[in-house]
């Protein structure tokens, strides 16, 4: 009886821990999203007063007031708000789905393409635009994307379960096999395209970017992305209980073949979305919540929100950088993360280890 | 100046041509919701030059090519016109034993430039791109002939005398052909009209054909010369933007572009160039608006999606202030006229020449180039 009130006890400090971390990175991460927004809103090759977008942006919140021009309006409603908004939904979505993955393969290294979700998504596009589907309709490409990332992301689970029985391990390995197998596709394709033009569209496709993204894009990546951010923030507490081992997670009620399978598909939905809309943009979801661990600790009820806010810091950082820095040109989102995000992790690697020498 | 020497001779054999090649080639640009207005002007010069005849405008004597061919880059000894001969291409000192009789080039614009040069059998093989009438403006010459790539292999199936390559062309594919023993000369490809017509005169030198180089270069320098003399003159110059759209990426022609260079040559401004960029990039919308381009050209093919595209540009409200736009004169142009460098960029220029300065030509297609014998 005592001890059961200690645990209860325990729980509520132990809630209470959470809850502090979730307020304090929450509003942290939430300002930073706010900032880096409203930056990122003030640049690009149009010439806007910061005074002048604030007064769009109210008045997109519908409350009138303020000096601007139409074009001035029409560039940040039309241009670069549904961008920015895109752009935090594929930091989201590959925020989330890394901490996902990282959690159910207990392994920092473990990313959102490790079950074939990316190399499904760049055969899919890469097959719209080598068949000129691409070119037919405006959702083609990230149809095909979506659609290519879903099957990959099913034939490695189907693989993983063959006979009954679902490995972990199994799912792994067969990640990485589907992974090469969908590499050499997208290179045999590359190969035997037999136009320049169709070939140049292939690799900027593959390096990923936010160019033209629209409120159309939006509508199509940003409720898959927040349905799964949800499903997998909710079940959060059972992906902190797998992390101990199924045994352990069965124990303390979890139906360990029916959350890991929930989790898995959330991870690849999201991912899905974020790849149809962007391309394959490397290194956000292994970066992101690899440091939010770091800094917030392994509480996947705080990791996996967090990591959603901090991946979508990370690409609307990434894409500003991306589409100012050569302006009235643009660089590559996917080149950019990973320039930055490379470095900045064998950074935190070596600093890590050398803490973890001195203690 | 050489070319000037060039110029001079040139304008001489100009006085002797005779008849108008009448095209049955044209370039108006490929069909779009919005036409440019029609020419209206009939009282206005004809600026379309008309080609050379070629029996009258071929130099007299070795001395005269030989003058002709002075100061053409890459060539070692101009006044040798017997065989050996030896040039210097960027991949160094070439000698050619004899003239060559199966020419290879693994590049669309210099198989456009021999097949300008030579009877077209000379020409044995071609890559793929060169028989695509959406990149090249020669498909109906090479239809029936084998295919090459990249790969030296299919290059040597095809035994050729000698092999004409762009700086595109990887180094290790020409140490490979070298080592076979097959000459290669690997030839810069320019924008600008003076170092194309420089080009043409070095790769006539190569194959042995230098009188109908020099003929066929004062043939381009009278078009050159006609379209420049009308848009030189004319102002103020539009800001024109070369814009396409692959997947929802935007591409812009800056600076030391082909396209650039076919804007130039028609009288505008480069406004990507204006606006700083270098070479073929990509944009975004924000940076059409930020360009402000009172002419927008689209050089992509329509199976590419550019009347589409070229729709979605004038149905973008954020895009209703950009001149180009409010004044409908969005353009999908015919690709390979101004992406593919070759000579042929000058039917480009003359078709953008007519959209920018309506007034100033007649409705008259382009004449055709003059054929090699």
């Amino acid at each position: 009886m005592l001890r059961a009130a200690g645990l209860a006890k325990l729980q509520g400090y132990r809630q209470a821990g959470v809850n502090v971390r979730l307020a304090m990175g929450g509003v942290t991460l939430g300002l930073l999203i706010l900032g880096v927004g409203l930056v990122s809103l003030s640049l690009g090759p149009v010439a806007i007063p910061v005074s002048h977008v604030a007064s769009i942006v109210v008045a997109f919140l519908g409350i009138e007031g303020g000096e601007f021009s139409r074009t001035e309006q029409l560039v940040i409603e039309q241009i670069r708000l549904p961008r920015i908004v895109v752009g935090a939904a594929v930091g989201m979505a590959l925020g989330v789905a890394g901490a996902t993955m990282q959690g159910l393969f207990r392994n920092p290294m473990a990313d959102p393409g490790i079950i074939g979700v990316s190399a499904g998504g760049a055969v899919g596009a890469v097959v719209a635009i080598a068949t000129g589907t691409a070119g037919l309709f405006f959702l083609a490409l990230p149809a095909f994307a979506f659609f290519g990332a879903m099957a990959a992301a099913f034939l490695v689970y189907g693989i993983a379960v063959v006979g009954g029985h679902f490995s972990m391990a199994t799912l792994l390995l067969a990640g990485v096999a589907v992974n090469a197998f969908l590499g050499a596709v997208v290179s045999a394709i590359i190969i035997l395209l037999p136009d320049n033009e169709a070939l140049r569209e292939v690799l900027f496709w593959l390096a990923g970017g936010l160019d033209s993204r629209s409120w159309e894009h939006v509508r199509i990546s940003l409720p898959l992305v927040v349905g799964s951010a949800a499903v997998i923030t909710l079940m959060a507490r059972d992906l902190n209980l797998l992390m101990l081992g199924d045994d352990e997670a069965r124990s303390m009620g979890v139906r360990v073949g029916f959350a890991r399978t929930a989790l898995l598909a959330a991870a690849a939905l999201a991912t899905g979305a974020a790849v149809a809309v962007s391309g394959v943009i490397g290194f956000v979801g292994l970066v992101t919540p690899h440091v939010l661990r770091l800094l917030l600790g392994p509480d996947h009820r705080v990791l996996i929100p967090m990591s959603a806010a901090g991946g979508a810091v990370f690409v609307i950082l990434a894409d500003t950088v991306a589409r100012t820095i050569i302006q009235p040109a643009e660089f590559r989102v996917g080149v950019l993360t990973a320039f930055v995000g490379a470095p900045f992790f064998i950074l935190l690697l070596i600093r890590n280890k050398r803490q973890a020498y001195s203690l | 100046m050489p070319l000037q020497r060039l110029q001079a001779v040139l304008a001489t054999l100009l006085l002797l041509t005779g008849a108008l090649h009448l095209a049955c080639d044209t370039d108006s640009p490929q069909p779009a919701a919005s036409a440019p207005s029609p020419a209206s002007a009939v009282d206005v010069p004809p600026t379309m030059a008309p080609a050379p005849d070629a029996s009258s405008a071929s130099p007299s004597s070795a001395s005269g090519v030989a003058q002709a061919l002075q100061g053409v880059n890459g060539i070692v000894d101009p006044s040798n016109l017997e065989w050996p001969r030896q040039v210097v291409g960027l991949n160094g000192i070439v000698t050619i034993p004899a003239k060559p009789q199966r020419i290879i080039t693994a590049s669309v614009g210099h198989d456009e430039t021999v097949l300008a040069l030579t009877p077209a059998e000379r020409l044995v093989a071609v890559g793929s791109a060169t028989k695509s009438a959406t990149f090249s403006n020669v498909p109906e010459l090479v239809q029936d002939k084998p295919e090459i790539t990249r790969d030296p292999e299919t290059i040597i199936e095809q035994a050729p005398d000698v092999i004409v390559t762009s700086p595109f062309f990887p180094d290790e594919g020409i140490d490979a052909l070298e080592r076979v023993g097959i000459p290669v000369v690997q030839t810069e490809l320019k924008h600008d009209p003076e170092a194309r017509i420089d080009n043409i005169l070095f790769i006539g030198y190569i194959l042995g054909e230098e009188e109908r180089a020099i003929r066929f270069a004062a043939e381009l320098r009278a078009r050159y010369e006609a379209l420049v003399s009308v848009t030189g003159a004319a102002s103020p110059q539009p800001r024109v933007l070369a814009v396409t759209q692959y997947s929802d990426t935007l591409w812009v022609a800056g600076d030391n572009s082909t396209e650039g260079g076919v804007i130039l040559a028609a009288g505008g401004v480069n406004a990507a160039a204006a606006g700083g960029i270098e070479g073929n990039q990509t944009t975004n919308l924000e940076g059409v608006i930020a360009m402000a381009p009172e002419v927008i050209v689209i050089p992509q093919p329509i199976d590419f999606g550019a009347n589409e595209f070229r729709q979605s540009l004038l149905d973008n409200p954020a895009l209703a202030e950009v001149p180009a736009i409010k004044d409908d004169r969005v353009y999908v142009v015919e690709s390979r006229r101004f992406t593919t460098l070759s000579f042929w960029n000058i039917l480009g220029a003359e078709a953008l020449a007519h959209l920018l300065w309506p007034d100033a030509f007649s409705d008259a297609p382009s004449p055709a180039f003059s054929p090699a014998e």
